[in-house]
């Protein structure tokens, strides 16, 4: 496979296409659920830190009801808080 | 009134009838306060997601309600002073129903909308939208 990296003129900024779309806009699921531990976790990968929206593409209004959901279900044991 | 929900977690190794004792405690705060109860459910046991008081594993039980802050307070203040209670949260959810109903509301009134002009895809429901 031909490397795109290497074509590039020297300086110039590499952007990487990634499909960024909120996953609850599409899905249209517009209550986030600090119970729904399957759809959280999605959004608390490995150390169990939060994922940021410039990784995630969630729009700033679920990523606040998500962040919202995270913090309950982390206050009842239902999700790891970030470990250092 | 306000519809709240309270999830608390118990020691999972007290009898299932200690854990039924402690949900008619509950309950009892809740209609004695002129609260209803919508539903009580018995998650069961689950493992904890991080170690609480050298509990690894809790008995994860459920109340959906409609109260007032007093009778709020008053559980919480019950379930801080039971033994087997290993932690508790309470969260308000009107808020939440509020605005799913809205965005409910809007939703059809899109879909009724795109029916008249009758073209194009048949409107997806609100409960195929909901899933
Ligand atoms: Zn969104």
């Amino acid at each position: 496979m031909r490397s795109v990296k290497e074509k590039r003129p020297a300086g110039q900024k590499q952007y990487y296409r990634r499909k960024k779309v909120c996953k609850f806009c599409v899905e249209r699921i517009d209550v986030i659920n600090y119970k729904d531990v399957k759809l959280l976790s999605q959004f608390v990968p490995e150390r169990a830190k939060i994922m940021p929206r410039r990784i995630s593409g969630v729009c700033s209004r679920h990523q606040r009801q998500l962040n919202d959901a995270i913090k309950k279900a982390r206050n009842i044991a239902l999700l790891p808080f970030a470990t250092e | 009134m306000r519809n709240y929900e309270i999830m608390f977690i118990v020691n999972p190794t007290i009898p299932e009838e200690e854990i039924d004792k402690i949900n008619a405690q509950i309950e009892g705060i809740v209609t004695t306060g002129g609260g209803k109860i919508e539903k009580i459910e018995k998650m069961g046991k689950r493992r904890l997601s991080y170690e609480i008081d050298r509990h690894r594993e809790g008995y994860y039980v459920l109340f959906v309600i409609v109260a007032n802050g007093d009778i709020i307070k008053e559980c919480e203040r019950r379930l801080r002073v039971m033994d087997p209670i290993i932690k508790y949260i309470t969260v308000r959810t009107d808020e939440e129903a509020r605005r799913l109903e809205k965005i409910r509301n809007y939703r059809q009134k899109r879909a009724a909308r795109r029916d008249r002009g009758a073209t194009a895809a048949p409107a997806q429901s609100i409960e195929e939208a909901m899933q």
